[in-house]
């Protein structure tokens, strides 16, 4: 990429090609004023039979992808890549596709409501009746509460102005993919191992050897199109060199299935098996044995997580011999109770390769990466509880569906006396809300995102409308700017933003001469540039070098995995799938898309070894009851015999259950948070893996629709 | 249909080595092409619309298990099954493109061209498919929507290849290579999909194709398909 | 007119001489003749008596095929083709099954009559007119299938040649093309077939009624009056007619067979699939005319006259026989496949047999092997028509579940086992396969209150050629050939 890209090459670039089609900027949908013309005027970006491109960053998960919508005739046909953005390169996962299925989803909320909480008593308000509301939630500055999702940056940013300038509880970021991939964890262990909290960017297309820790960055971990890009290029290297990836995890994702070892290895083991093999490594390398590793004999290793001696040393020996190896921590390695000394022990087998800030090695992203761990999210739960909080406002996030029941975030929203919801859909938190603010959906909005873990260099995304709001909302960063304007004292002394366009453009007056990959002399051209392109970034890779705290002469405490019964007590793995943090159960098309490893669709199910089933008497498409062992809890899901897991473990996938979201989401399998522990680790994010369950058949049968023949695949008639 | 020698060869590599299973392309291929759900219960029932399917069994038992991930779509074979069975014409070969074209508005629902297809890459629209309001919005122009009662299969995404002969001409040049990229190609995160011409020997796909890795499905068959995989394989540095 | 005359009967007929004849005139319709008159007044009164059972039986049926065929048919088109249970990749199920069994029915018809005809044997005589008209109404069932499997039925015509603005012909390449031709061609000429010999029997009947009935049967008979000119014109055209259908109707099953056959499917790309259907299609249409013998001889009147324990003997032993070619040709599709070593074909043959669908094919062996071989070799069970009736009828059965097994349990298991499936047909595919039986048998309710069910004069002129003749003192009956 280079500084002085020109319009031409853009589209060049693009693969588009398409003479007709340009990448539209400053008009069209993303006017800042809507003016209503007849139909015979047809804008000029509006030509019938001819499609008009518009850059855009996908908001379906906060890795910030760069976007380009089709539309025509005023409608998003089609999302493609961004050919350009440093994160995606033009390429694009099933969620970012489906977005227009959100977009035209048959059940948005229409406009402003007031509602009853658990009923269907819905009335229609209008938008000045909102902001008023909104406005007197403001003003009762020491009782207001903000929890926000990952996507949607400006608005974050835009809310921590308003809780600073009222002193008011800053705003709590939650989304249970962040949970699941152990976000907060690996923030943790960064800061504790390289001394800054941010996300460690894993340069994996240069590594030749890849220690994965259960961190399923092919399908949801952090940027999964910016490292399944890195998957391809660590398979194929100049000379033809091809990569080696091991997995450690004890269920098969599709990150596993795509590695050429994967290791089934107990949950909450993966920190010894990290020790073990720095040890080995240390050894075959005639290292200094690192205090880190020192702790651990290759049998006890063994022996905790069930990987066999031999085996250790095998990957130890691939790592030795190997000039880049990377370790990455993620997922289900970080959600256990050794979480962090996990990471941290992972991470230092960088450090003992001087990997840092090479070519297929760890560098460290710009910028922090506001993500709420779950301790301050169960703070925030007391002070509804204990009545401190007189306002709610929540967006971005469904926590009713996201957040694990035994942390009582229900029961504590009643004791809320207002709870506003800028929901696009009717999705369980609305249930429970007294109002609700539709913000318009990612595809026309404005908005920046800043991208963190996927991108080689520093970057931000920009976000604006492809078309023109279809129903009766408003962007939430507007109804907060005409709130803070009316509500007088500390807020409105210091908010002064005429609308979202002005509270954009103030924001990125900074980058206008920082070294992007274009400049411009004042705003308007930058601001133009900035949406045709898509975002700003740097021209050339850059990122911080990670510095070595000395952290493996530091010694790390592990906790032995729990001793189950067996056959009685499973350990209860949950993995993202394409539904995202629950969000995408509403996309038709996602829903029919299969399960890359099961085939499954429009289902949640539960997966177990067929030799643990066959113990248990269990066949496929039986109805069975999950209870957590610890807090009593229980679900009823469907069997999928899985050859692919550890035989003491069963493997959900999150993102289904729902009990409202609209037709295509409602109704559909189960919702594993329902009994997740609400266990947390040192990191205080929640130890998902530590849930242990109970399986017990019911006697129901419901056959999952999945698209292989079971007859054909297991011989299963 | 004998096939003559034109400009124009449409193929396809895959790569299995690099295709990781993620489904990406499904979804692209059934956004792009205006392909209805159908929901679980028919789902079930093996009534899907996925023009492109992504085959999944499993090598090996555990713990050495590991599944076979293979896209699956029509395999636009030079010399066709589906093609001479079907009594109407509605099965042809275009003579242009070189592949196997599905003429919605000519076929009558013999099935009989899903019944011939060694690769099942045909699916049947077996109801009209509700797509409610708002959600028509979002069809692509470009693609008929199908009613029920019709066969329909993967078309190497025809309307781009169109769009790219038309652009091409309009300034006066050949089709460059990788200028028209089929839905599927174009969201691959590990671009593991490579279209092009395969007529030119010098164009990637061709390149690509004479991998020692390329195989083809049943090729066996003899039906010519001009979908070539590439082997994947788990060895260290080979 | 050359006279010949032979003996017949002639081994044991020597042997008792005095009481013989008694029991060879009870035994057999042509050495048990009746004038000509009564006889004639048996077929019309036997054409006219209408029980209430009749009726009943008459408007059931009617209603039965409004409501399970057209109805059902008619929601199916008004909802799509996802009402049967077809599904990838079994994407033809028992609408074929049903029509390539109503096709194979119907081929019997004409080959017991025009083969027993061209090899002139004798007691043909009184069936053929019933075997004749079963492959017509036969047709008229299967011939709907090619429509009611369409996903779009309402442009079914696009198949049918003719010059059109599109400047399309069908695709002549497409068994299916063949298909339509040939079942076209078949129709056409088995009508014919069927309408010749119904002539005579026609002015007969005009003769013999007034009103309505008189004015149809004399539009139909074509003014036929008996002129030896008409009679010998009409020899020869039977003539004709007997010996070219042969030839059609054998080309036509091998046609449907070539819809299995041309393809690529594993377990339908078989060379012998030809000779197999027509194997299979006159041992299920011969047991299908003992089945309608045995209820036309007990549900109407006079009709244990012409029906007796002699034709159930004949038909009975070419049902073994057949049943025995089939066995030989399905022995030999097996052997050769396995022969060939190819892995799907052969996991394919073994799922047949051991899948979970084998019940079907097990249904199959017994029906179409097991039963014929251990009854038909007896010659009480094949003269007790009621005993034949339910083997003719678990021999159709059989032959169902071999077109089920070729068909949707076949196309269930291909090269691509990711992509295997089970089948199993819909209310809708059941209510509509139920129809067109309905529909066969209220066409034949009809038909046997208009139509003399009986060759009348093809049984008299049987019985005028057959005598017992002197030889020393011992009567032995005698057949003179008219030719």
């Amino acid at each position: 990429m280079s500084d002085n890209i020109s319009r031409r090459d853009f589209l060049k670039l693009s693969g588009l090609g398409i003479t007709a089609a340009a990448v539209m900027t400053g008009c069209g949908p993303s006017s800042r004023y809507v003016v209503r013309h007849a139909y015979v005027d047809m804008p000029e970006y509006n030509q019938t039979g001819v499609s008009t491109f518009y850059a855009t960053t996908c908001q379906e998960c906060p890795a910030g992808c760069g976007i380009i919508v089709r539309t025509q005739e005023g409608r998003a046909i089609k999302i493609e890549g961004n050919p350009n953005h440093p994160v995606n390169l033009g390429k694009i996962c099933s969620r970012g596709l489906t977005s227009v299925q959100g977009l035209y989803n048959p059940d948005r909320i229409g406009g402003p409501q007031k509602r009853s909480r658990g009923e269907q008593n819905i009335t229609p308000m209008n938008w000045e009746d909102a902001v008023t509301v909104v406005t007197n939630g403001l003003a009762n500055s020491g009782k207001v509460a903000f929890l926000l999702g990952l996507t949607s940056d400006h608005l974050f940013d835009l809310v921590t102005e308003i809780t600073t300038a009222a002193n008011s509880m800053p705003p709590f970021r939650y989304s249970s993919l962040a949970t699941l991939e152990g976000r907060a964890t690996l923030v943790k262990a960064t800061e504790e191992m390289f001394g800054k909290p941010n996300l460690p960017y894993f340069d994996i297309s240069n590594s030749d050897v890849i220690l994965n820790f259960g961190a399923s960055f092919l399908e949801t971990w952090i940027s999964p199109l910016a490292y399944s890009r890195g998957f391809k290029n660590f398979r194929k290297q100049k000379f033809g060199k091809r990569g080696y990836l091991i997995s450690f995890e004890p269920r098969q994702s599709l990150t596993s299935a795509n590695a050429d070892l994967w290791v089934p290895a107990l949950p909450g083991s993966e920190g010894y098996l990290a020790m073990a093999i720095g040890k080995i490594v240390a050894q075959i390398k005639s290292l200094p044995i690192p205090l880190m590793y020192e702790n651990i004999t290759i049998s006890d290793a063994s022996k905790i997580s069930g990987v066999s001696e031999t085996k250790l040393q095998e990957i130890a020996e691939i790592v030795a011999r190997a000039e880049h190896p990377i370790a990455i921590p993620g997922g289900g390695a970080l959600v256990t109770e050794n979480g962090l000394q996990t990471a941290k022990a992972i991470l230092g087998l960088n450090i003992l390769h001087k990997n840092l800030g090479v070519p297929g090695g760890v560098y460290l992203t710009n910028g922090d990466s506001p993500t709420t761990n779950l301790d301050e999210i169960a703070k925030l739960i007391q002070e509804m509880n204990a009545g401190n909080i007189a306002t709610i406002f929540i967006h971005g996030t469904n926590p009713v569906f996201e957040l694990p029941k035994s942390l009582g975030f229900t029961e504590a929203l009643k004791k809320v006396p207002t709870v506003i919801s800028f929901s696009s859909f009717e999705d369980e938190t609305v249930i429970e809300s007294d109002y609700v603010f539709p913000d318009h959906t990612g595809l026309e909005s404005f908005g920046y995102q800043r991208v963190l873990a996927g991108s080689d260099r520093e970057a931000i995304s920009s976000v604006q409308p492809v078309v023109q709001p279809i129903h009766d909302t408003k962007a939430t960063v507007d109804v907060f700017l005409a709130a803070a304007t009316s509500v007088g004292g500390d807020i409105s002394a210091k908010i002064k933003y005429t609308d979202e366009v002005d509270f954009l453009q103030q924001k990125i007056t900074p980058l206008l001469d920082s070294g992007g990959f274009y400049n411009a002399p004042e705003l308007p051209t930058f601001w133009s540039k900035w949406l045709q392109y898509g975002g700003w970034w740097k021209p050339e890779m850059g990122l911080e070098i990670p510095e070595d705290n000395n952290q493996l002469s530091e010694k790390i405490d592990l906790k032995l995995p729990k001793q189950l019964s067996e056959n009685k007590e499973f350990h209860l793995i949950t993995f993202g799938t394409q539904m995202g943090d629950g969000h995408g159960a509403n996309r038709p098309w996602l829903q029919e898309t299969p399960d890359p490893m099961t085939t499954l669709t429009w289902n949640s199910w539960i997966e177990i070894n067929p030799d643990t089933a066959d113990k248990l008497g269990i066949h496929d498409d039986d109805i069975v009851s999950v209870a957590s062992t610890t807090g009593g809890e229980s679900i009823e899901v469907v069997v999928y015999r899985y050859p692919a897991i550890r035989p003491d473990c069963v493997a959900m996938p999150f993102g289904q259950g729902h009990t409202a979201l609209g037709r295509y989401a409602e109704g559909r399998g189960s919702n594993p948070a329902e009994i997740w522990s609400s266990l947390l680790n040192q990191a205080g994010n929640l130890a998902v893996f530590e849930t242990k369950v109970s399986i017990t058949p019911t006697g129901k049968r419901r056959p999952l629709a999945r698209q292989e023949s079971k007859a054909g695949v297991y011989g299963e008639h | 249909m004998a096939e003559k020698e034109g400009k124009e060869k449409w193929g396809m590599v895959i790569d299995l080595d690099i295709c990781t299973g993620c489904q990406a392309c499904v979804t692209a291929c059934s956004m792009e092409n205006n392909i209805p759900f159908v929901g679980e219960d028919e789902m079930a029932y093996g009534r899907g619309m996925q023009w492109m399917r992504i085959r999944r069994y499993w090598e090996g038992e555990y713990p050495e298990v590991a599944p076979a991930h293979e896209p699956m779509l029509c395999q636009q074979c030079g010399n066709a099954p589906c093609e001479p069975v079907c009594p109407v014409f509605a099965s042809v070969h275009s003579e242009q493109e070189q592949i196997n074209l599905q003429v919605y508005n000519r076929c009558i629902g013999t099935r009989y061209c899903a019944n011939n297809c060694p690769f099942s890459a045909r699916t049947f629209n077996w109801f009209d498919y509700e797509l409610p309001a708002p959600m028509n919005s979002y069809l692509n122009p470009d693609v008929s929507v199908r009613r029920r009662g019709i066969m329909e299969k993967c078309t190497f995404c025809v309307q781009r290849i169109v769009k790219g002969r038309q652009n091409a001409s309009a300034s006066g040049r050949e089709i460059a290579d990788g200028e028209v990229v089929p839905a599927c190609a174009q969201a691959c995160p590990t671009d593991a999909i490579v279209f092009g011409n395969l007529s030119d020997p010098e164009s990637r796909v061709s390149q690509i194709a004479r991998s020692d890795r390329a195989f083809r499905e049943l090729e066996e068959l003899g039906t010519d398909s001009r979908v070539t995989y590439l082997k994947g394989g788990k060895n260290y540095g080979s | 007119m050359a006279v010949e005359a032979k003996p017949l009967y002639s081994s044991k007929a020597t042997e008792h001489q005095e009481t013989n004849a008694e029991e060879l005139r009870k035994e057999h319709l042509m050495l048990d003749p009746m004038p000509r008159d009564e006889m004639n007044q048996m077929v019309m009164n036997a054409m006219h008596t209408t029980t209430k059972k009749y009726w009943v039986f008459l408007i059931g049926f009617g209603l039965a095929v409004v409501v399970l065929l057209f109805g059902a048919w008619g929601y199916m088109i008004a909802n799509g083709m996802g009402v049967a249970g077809i599904r990838r990749p079994v994407f033809w199920g028992i609408f074929i099954v049903t029509f390539v069994f109503w096709i194979g029915i119907s081929h019997a018809g004409t080959f017991v009559s025009a083969i027993l005809r061209v090899f002139k044997a004798e007691f043909r005589r009184p069936f053929t007119r019933a075997a004749e008209l079963m492959t017509t109404f036969g047709l008229a069932a299967g011939a709907l299938y090619p429509l009611i499997h369409l996903g779009r039925v309402w442009v079914f015509y696009w198949m049918i040649p003719y010059p059109n603005a599109r400047w399309l012909w069908p695709n002549f390449r497409s068994p299916l093309v063949w298909d339509f031709l040939a079942i076209t061609t078949y129709l056409l000429s088995s009508t014919i077939y069927l309408f010749l010999p119904l002539m005579p029997d026609l002015a007969m009947a005009r003769d013999r009624t007034t009103g309505w009935r008189h004015a149809i049967y004399k539009v139909l008979s074509l003014g036929w009056r008996g002129t030896e000119a008409e009679w010998l014109r009409l020899r020869k055209a039977i003539g004709i007619f007997a010996f070219a259908i042969i030839p059609v109707m054998f080309s036509v099953h091998t046609i449907v067979s070539w819809d299995f056959a041309v393809t690529m499917v594993v377990g339908w790309q078989s060379t012998i699939f030809g000779p197999y259907f027509i194997i299979g299609a006159i041992l299920s249409g011969v047991s299908a005319v003992v089945t309608i013998l045995y209820i036309i001889r007990s549900t109407m009147k006079n009709f244990d006259y012409f029906i007796r324990p002699e034709h159930f003997d004949g038909l009975g032993k070419l049902i073994l026989i057949f049943s025995m070619a089939w066995a030989y040709f399905f022995f030999n599709e097996y052997i050769l496949s396995w022969y060939g070593g190819e892995e799907a074909l052969k996991q394919l043959l073994t799922l047949h047999a051991t899948g979970p669908s084998a019940w079907v094919w097990y249904l199959m062996l017994i029906c179409n092997v097991a039963i014929p071989w251990l009854f038909l070799w007896n010659k009480k069970i094949r003269r007790t028509p009621w005993i034949m009736f339910i083997i003719t009828l678990l021999v159709n059965v059989g032959m169902f579940a071999e077109r089920y097994t070729i068909i949707p349990l076949t196309l269930g298991h291909q090269r691509n086992p990711f992509d295997w499936g089970i089948y199993n047909p819909t209310i809708v595919e059941i209510s509509i396969v139920l129809g067109t039986l309905c529909l066969f048998i209220f066409l034949y309710l009809l038909a046997s209150r208009l139509i003399p069910l009986v060759p009348v004069w093809e049984v008299q002129e049987g019985q005028m050629s057959h005598t017992f003749r002197k030889v020393g003192k011992t009567e032995i009956p005698s057949v003179t050939e008219l030719e």
